[in-house]
């Protein structure tokens, strides 16, 4: 079975390359977000395997989705995406439960090796 | 693997001009109005458009929308900055951005602006003291290149390819490598290779993070040692007995010395082949089989079959177990949190943000226990001032190795160097010399160990049982060839025999698993119990590193639990209680694991109220379990055991804790269903230990096959006391019972096959009994049967359902022809 | 969904072809299993493997027939080494809409079939393991 992610980004240029390059990896992106609101709903709709979170979004950061979603499912898998500069957010990020980060820009298979590791394929 | 960029493109434009516009509505708005929720929003346009153009390698956009990220970011937490000067400078920055990004529309290169970064660069000093931060910019081009300039693009689907970027941008020459060029809509990307320099100040090589990431993948848990390979060996050559001449019949056969004169048909049919080993019955003269070694050989096989169970306490096994490996102390109402470890890591060099990195990790391994020292510390830690990436941690904690190591298993870009237990005092053992085969196999375990499904294990093992079973027959077909032929094949399949025998070796090693496995989850256990009890207990583990076949551990997982519980629950006092007997108000319940030999030793100790012999035989007598006599008779040790009976049980009242699940009765089924053997002993006022002794391997078990009607049975022969003969017409009667002489005394006869419902064809005149240890209440009995067949060493194969549901059966076996037999619990069909 | 048909007699029968493992020519000769509810034919050595034989038509309280059984269906069970003797195999066939049996519901039977104009009755394998299991317990 494919492994189910949840991609939460509000660009849609970053969603869909984070979506290519999942799919290059044998993963079923089973749903996407654009804000951090959007992101807790799908979580608790979709009950990812793992999911994707930028940190800087409208509405609600990831930071703060992070947090709502660790609260609702302590075992949920979240990836901060961030970028470099961004060391004090994605810290913040990992207090609030996130599991690892992937850094901006993105390089398919660093994102698959992290991705893989923190699921326990590699 | 290099993404197409290309293919982004279309909606880079579209989406970065969307996030630009919004820009600019911000900034207007910003000068009528400064909200933070509108210094945000221009935050995040900013903060996407770097974003987008550093994954689509466009470092000049990627630039300049990084300073204007910056310089929003530094005026977020005070507003009153933004004074009309910025803002024009934001607003000539968004334009600027627009303007590159309609570059990249029309396919050219984005110029890069010079002068409005270093305006911006400025601005942003003097609002926060330092410099912008670096941005980082993917390797990859993706526009249609016009000039060749870089002279090293190797040829391309279309005519007018061109390399693109040749370090242009002026910064820092990154050795780029590998940047994909392709037309947006053309054949897939020609490769420059060093061709985009301009993605400058971060090159690190793209080859070594990938490398990075899969090199530390291997990491694991626990340790699959090749301790127990030794023993493991002779138990496994027994899978085939009878055909394949193997241990089990030159362990009976072999010297011929006093009683064996006795029954000389006996002990040399057994060691020549398996089935039909004894005389028919009726040549055999009437006599008393009472004592085992006239029925199986001299005493001298006769103690290669039965280990002598008894531990030296002196070997250096059990005492390098106990010396090299400090208790696992847990205490169970959170005091202390275990032995201390040391723990050494490395970020890997290809990480970008090391100090995120480790601030990960130490959030990972804080979970476990207590953080005792951290290097460098934490404020270093995340400011990334690692040097060489070497992190050293110590921490307390009960998890043990494997679970530090678990811990630390799912986290990208990090290698475990070591893990070691710093132990408070060094062990006096420490030295002795004996130490480095363990030593090395665990150290070496956690680089070379991989993760293998039970499963594929059990497929493992009954595919090398087929190999035996499949060697065999050969074997017995090569004796039907004529003469001349047979030696080649015999060679061939004594090659084969010999390989099977290894592989079979390697694989039961291979199931070697620590017993952690299962202990590990008792503290909790203890815990919890505790809390309900209101008792304080202290948990102790030690030896929880010893390895046992994996399926012998899957069954004890319940039994383990179930005489957890019975310590914590009959074992151990109130508080009260104890305080009045001058113990201390924290009971104490031990778990220690030890080799002895091929066996496996697990005492369950707790420091409670000790059992209660009188009362057990009192409950036993009322129950109808045992007679009088029997009670009066019985020692301490035997009374003990009486608990493990159905209904028979010293607490006073069931608690909801131990009157559930498995029962005593049922935990020494399962022991013994394993191979192995359950002891209790106690004093009162002291405590209780309850003694597992277990096979290392999957039970090879020694039996005696006895056959009634068309069917063949085993009898374990550690539960047969002998074998005698007798006309059945002759003997004397009890009611329906007919009572067979035996030593002293008379013992019940109960036919095999009324026992098991099964058709006999007894002969007239004298037939075999067996006579059968019975158990703690029943006493010794006698089974009827049509024939002895002679003995054999087997591995013994747990009952899947439905057959598990079946009582008085204890397991099932094939033999060397093929044959499945079950082997049967005697005092349970009696009993059930 | 595609089902391995058997039959008992002239009477057809179909399990998915996910549960089921294989199907193999009986033994000369089962091992008897002491004590086991008549249903239970005994226990085979199937290659290393001690494998449960049980015959279907007591199973599903069928009335004894003439012919002798002559196919063990084993099913996929995980670990559970169970067979199902049967009269004969027939083969693999794709079965759709399975509508509710008439008459008594039987965990064993998930409803019946249309097969080139004939009827099948679809076992389903979870109730075949519980009415093994059934047979082992005793009724209250």
């Amino acid at each position: 079975m494919a492994k189910r992610v949840l991609v939460v980004d509000d660009a849609i240029f970053m969603r869909n390359m984070i979506k290519d390059i999942f799919a290059s990896g044998g993963f079923e992106v089973v749903g996407e977000a654009a804000n951090g609101l959007e992101a807790v709903e799908k979580f608790k709709e979709l009950k990812p395997d793992l999911t994707t979170m930028d940190i800087v979004m409208p509405f609600k950061s990831g930071i703060e989705a992070t947090r709502e979603i660790i609260k609702a499912d302590s075992s949920a898998v979240v990836i901060m995406c961030s970028a470099l500069g961004q060391e004090s957010l994605v810290m913040e990020a990992i207090e609030a439960g996130a599991s690892d980060f992937i850094v901006k820009p993105f390089r398919a298979e660093d994102v698959l090796a992290v991705v893989k590791k923190v699921l326990g394929e590699a | 693997m290099t993404m197409d960029m290309s293919r982004y493109l279309g909606l880079f434009i579209s989406e970065a001009t969307e996030h630009l516009e919004a820009l600019g509505r911000d900034l207007v708005e910003l000068e009528r109005e400064a909200t933070a929720s509108t210094v945000d929003s221009m935050f995040r346009h900013a903060h996407s458009v770097k974003g987008m153009a550093s994954s689509m390698g466009f470092e000049p956009i990627a630039m300049l929308a990084h300073r204007v990220e910056d310089l929003v970011d530094a005026v977020r937490g005070d507003r009153k900055l933004l004074d009309r000067d910025l803002v024009d400078l934001l607003l000539n920055a968004a334009d600027t951005l627009t303007a590159q990004v309609r570059a990249v529309a029309a396919s050219r290169e984005p110029e890069q602006a010079e002068p409005l970064l270093e305006q911006l660069s400025v601005r942003v000093r003097a609002l926060t003291g330092h410099a912008p931060g670096v941005t980082r910019v993917a390797q990859v081009t993706v526009l249609k290149p016009a000039d060749a300039s870089a002279g090293a693009a190797s040829g391309s689907g279309d005519g007018t390819s061109r390399a693109v970027g040749d370090g242009a941008a002026g910064d820092s020459a990154g050795g780029g490598s590998g940047a994909s060029v392709s037309g947006p809509g053309g054949a897939a990307g020609a490769t420059a290779s060093g061709a985009s320099g301009g993605a400058a100040a971060d090159a690190t090589g793209s080859g070594a993070s990938g490398a990075g990431a899969s090199g530390s993948a291997s990491g694991t848990s626990g340790s699959a040692g090749g301790t127990a390979t030794g023993s493991a060996a002779s138990g496994g050559s027994s899978g085939t007995p009878g055909s394949v001449t193997s241990s089990g019949a030159s362990g009976t056969s072999g010297t011929d010395s006093g009683a064996n004169r006795e029954a000389p048909g006996a002990s040399g049919a057994a060691g020549a082949s398996a089935l039909a080993v004894l005389p028919p019955a009726s040549l055999m003269p009437p006599r008393d089989l009472s004592s085992p070694e006239a029925l199986y050989g001299a005493p001298t096989g006769q103690s290669l079959v039965r280990v002598p169970p008894e531990v030296d306490p002196s070997s250096p096994v059990s005492a390098l177990a106990a010396g090299l490996k400090a208790a696992a102390t847990v205490g169970v109402d959170g005091r202390g949190s275990g032995p201390r470890w040391s723990v050494r890591l490395r970020i890997s060099p290809s990480c970008q943000v090391p100090g995120v990195r480790a601030f990960l990790v130490h959030k990972r391994l804080s979970t476990l226990g207590t953080l005792v020292d951290l290097r460098p510390p934490l404020e270093e830690l995340k400011a990334g001032r690692i040097p060489d990436g070497y992190i050293q941690v110590d921490l307390e904690t009960a998890v043990g190795e494997a679970g530090i190591q678990t811990a630390l298993r799912n986290v990208a870009e990090v290698e475990v160097v070591s893990v070691s237990q710093a132990v408070p005092e060094p062990p006096i053992i420490a030295v002795a010399p004996p130490t480095s085969d363990s030593a090395r196999a665990s150290a070496d375990a956690g680089s070379r160990t991989v993760r293998v499904r039970t499963e594929l294990l059990d497929y493992f093992l009954d595919t090398v049982g087929e190999l035996m079973l499949a060697t065999a027959r050969l074997r017995e077909v090569g004796k039907e060839l004529p003469e001349n032929t047979r030696p080649a094949l015999e060679e061939g399949v004594y090659r084969l025999h010999t390989l099977v025998k290894d592989l079979h070796d390697k694989v039961m090693s291979a199931r070697m698993t620590p017993l952690s496995l299962i202990t590990d989850r008792l503290p909790r256990a203890a815990r919890d119990l505790a809390r309900r009890k209101e008792r304080e207990v202290e948990l102790v583990i030690t030896g929880a590193e010893i390895e046992l076949d994996r399926a012998i551990l899957d069954e004890l997982a319940d039994p383990l639990l179930h005489l957890l519980r019975n310590c914590i629950d009959h074992g151990l006092e109130s508080p009260e209680e104890r305080l009045a007997a001058r113990k201390s108000v924290r009971g104490r319940v031990l778990v220690t694991v030890r080799r002895a030999r091929d066996r496996v030793i697990i005492d369950i100790e707790d420091d409670g109220r000790g059992m209660d012999p009188a009362r057990l035989k009192a409950s036993a007598l009322k129950r109808g379990l045992i007679t009088e006599e029997a009670a009066a008779r019985m020692a301490d040790r035997d009374a003990f055991l009486l608990s493990c009976l159905p209904g028979v049980s010293t607490a006073k009242e069931l608690t909801d804790i131990s009157g559930r699940g498995v029962g005593m009765d049922a935990v020494k089924r399962v022991v013994e269903s394993v191979g192995g053997t359950l002891e209790i002993d106690s004093e009162r006022g002291r405590g209780t230990v309850f003694t597992l002794r277990l096979p290392l391997t999957v039970a090879v078990v020694h039996l005696l096959l006895v056959q009634v009607g068309e069917e063949v049975f085993g009898l374990p022969i550690a539960k047969v006391v002998g074998a005698t003969e007798a006309d059945p017409e002759l003997l004397s009667r009890s009611r329906e019972t007919a009572l067979l002489p035996h030593g002293n005394g008379l013992l019940p006869v109960h036919p095999l096959e009324v026992l098991l419902g099964v058709p006999a064809t007894p002969r007239p005149g004298f037939r075999p009994f067996v006579v059968m240890e019975g158990d703690a209440g029943t006493g010794k009995v006698a089974l009827a049967v049509d024939r002895l067949l002679g003995q054999e060493e087997v591995v013994l194969k747990p009952l899947s359902r439905p057959l598990d549901l079946l009582p008085g059966l204890s397991g099932v076996t094939i033999l060397g022809n093929g044959r499945p037999v079950f082997i049967l619990d005697v005092p349970r069909l009696l009993t059930a | 969904m595609r089902h391995v048909i058997f039959r008992v007699e002239k009477e057809r029968y179909g399990l998915p072809l996910s549960a089921v493992r294989e199907v193999v020519v009986p033994p000369e000769r089962y091992t008897r299993v002491p004590r086991a509810p008549s249903a239970i034919t005994g226990v085979m050595n199937l290659r290393g493997r001690v494998v449960t034989v049980v015959e279907l038509r007591q199973l599903l309280h069928l009335p004894e027939g003439p012919t002798p059984l002559c196919r063990v269906v084993l099913l996929d069970r995980g670990r559970r080494d169970l067979g199902l003797l049967v009269t004969d195999v027939d083969g693999i066939e794709a079965v759709e809409r399975v509508s509710a049996a008439p008459g008594k519901v039987m965990p064993a039977v998930r409803g019946v079939a249309r097969l080139g104009g004939l009827g099948v009755t679809v076992l389903d394998p979870e109730g075949l393991d519980a009415a093994v299991v059934a047979l082992f317990t005793p009724s209250k």
